[in-house]
């Protein structure tokens, strides 16, 4: 049950993101839905889900929009890795933990993007990308998180309820 | 699930292999595996409808909100039109006189007509990086890897992968691909490319040194390209440079096509390429193949 919500999630999310988003955008650049969803799950339940949930985050926008797949599943897994690892210990009911959670995982999936594909082509000026592209989807992200994770703690509570007798934790 | 928390390490590994692994075998592919398709089954439809939708929203919006400015443009694209009819007739006449010299110099027409389908863009990449984009197309409708993509006016790019009810497109500003290209006006060779750098601009390298191109010149496909046919406009030049790594000149391109507020693109449904292999055995008369290589 978890896997299937989360997963469909991750669809919707997919769609709203390649079509509504575009109407959005300021200044060109759309926040990024998927990210804060793998962050957010990773925070609120560990390392495992993060990455299995950013394996599968990954993989849909790959198969859709990427050069070849592999590249965003690898980014969107280490980022909910690292995030499960060392930042699910905070307070889960804050407000503020979760928007600097996703400031700082945004810096690190786009740098490592950078790093991956733009630095490979032959751009060397990190300080022109840092300012247009990364800077302002981080502040952008940052503000869709506040919402977005207030419907995800939600929902984490409700099958935390549902099925608190049932479920096999690992 | 014990032995999962157990070697949460080596799977965790072993993914990141698999990722690895996943790129290495679908970096040159032309289609998609079922698995993939199956996914587009699914979302597709829905894409569809919501770009429908909400480009209709917007439309409707626009009405409303540029009501009086309307009546203004009706006014000058009537003007307009008066002046386009007046130049279709005199293109008709330059038509007929261009055929009627080919007659006389028997070569075929060089830049001849494309059978092109329409297709409906139905997604954007959700990143911020890139332009790519997918298409309602796929290879249902006869579509393959590697067919070139227009709007109106311009190149927009080619088919990178094609599913069975959608099709992955790269656009030109990219930077994933090099267009051989020239100038209409001098025929200077060079090779465009997107420029990341320059958001919504390309750039035309490794253009002679010694070549007469100015702003404002137009930049078309060359004949020289294995993917893309002759003749199709990609931009005009906005600003010339020399390159001092390589002794050539840069210049940078701005796009004929509106990258940004596209929504509806042509493909042109045989491949270049093979009809060039195709077809230069079929012709008997020596001068057209000639005239194909040269």
């Amino acid at each position: 049950m978890r896997w299937f919500i989360t997963a469909l999630i991750l669809i919707i999310n997919l769609i709203l993101q390649s079509t509504l988003f575009e109407y959005i955008a300021i200044i060109g650049i759309k926040p990024n839905t998927a990210l804060i969803i793998v962050v957010c799950t990773a925070f609120m339940r560990g390392e495992n889900e993060g990455v299995i949930t950013g394996a599968f985050a990954g993989f849909l926008q790959d198969s859709f929009f990427g050069m070849f797949i592999g590249l965003h599943m690898f980014l969107y897994m280490v980022t909910g890795y690292l995030c499960g690892k060392f930042l699910s210990g905070f307070y889960k009911e804050s407000i503020i933990i979760p928007v600097l959670i996703t400031l700082i995982s945004t810096f690190c999936y786009e740098f490592l993007f950078y790093i991956f594909s733009i630095l490979l082509r032959g751009y060397t000026n990190f300080p022109y990308f840092l300012s247009t592209i990364i800077l302002p989807e981080m502040v952008y992200s940052a503000i869709f998180s506040l919402l977005l994770y207030r419907l995800l703690y939600k929902i984490n509570m409700w099958l935390e309820e549902k099925y608190k007798y049932r479920r096999k934790v690992f | 699930m014990e032995f999962i928390s157990k070697h949460k390490k080596w799977i965790f590994t072993l993914l990141i292999l698999c990722c690895a692994a996943i790129a290495g075998l679908t970096l040159n592919r032309a289609k998609f595996s079922v698995l993939e398709n199956a996914f587009g089954f699914v979302i597709v439809p829905i894409q569809n409808f919501n770009t429908s939708v909400s480009g209709w929203l917007k439309s409707k919006i626009n009405i409303i909100t540029n009501l009086n400015d309307i009546e203004n443009e009706n006014i000058a694209l009537k003007a307009e039109l008066e002046n386009k009819t007046e130049l279709e007739n005199k293109v008709k006449l330059l038509e007929r006189e261009n055929e009627k010299l080919n007659e006389l110099l028997e070569t075929d027409s060089k830049y001849g007509n494309y059978p092109t389908i329409s297709a409906k863009i139905i997604a954007k990449d959700p990143g911020n990086w890139y332009d790519n984009f997918t298409i309602d197309k796929g290879s249902k409708d006869g579509l393959e890897k590697n067919m070139v993509v227009l709007a109106a006016g311009g190149l927009v790019g080619r088919i990178k992968e094609c599913g069975l009810f959608y099709s992955k497109v790269v656009s030109l500003i990219d930077d994933s691909d090099s267009v051989s290209s020239k100038s209409l006006r001098t025929d200077d060779i060079g090779f465009v490319r997107g420029d990341l750098s320059q958001k919504n601009l390309c750039r035309m390298d490794y253009i002679d040194n010694d070549a007469e191109i100015i702003e404002g010149d137009e930049i078309i496909t060359s004949h020289l390209s294995e993917i893309y046919p002759p003749g199709i406009t990609i931009g005009y030049v906005k600003e010339i440079k020399p390159d001092t790594n390589t002794l050539t000149k840069v210049a940078i391109i701005e796009p004929t096509v509106d990258f940004k507020h596209l929504e509806n693109v042509l493909v042109i449904t045989h491949s270049y390429e093979k009809t060039n292999i195709s077809t230069v055995p079929e012709d008997e008369t020596s001068e057209s193949t000639a005239d194909s290589e040269g």
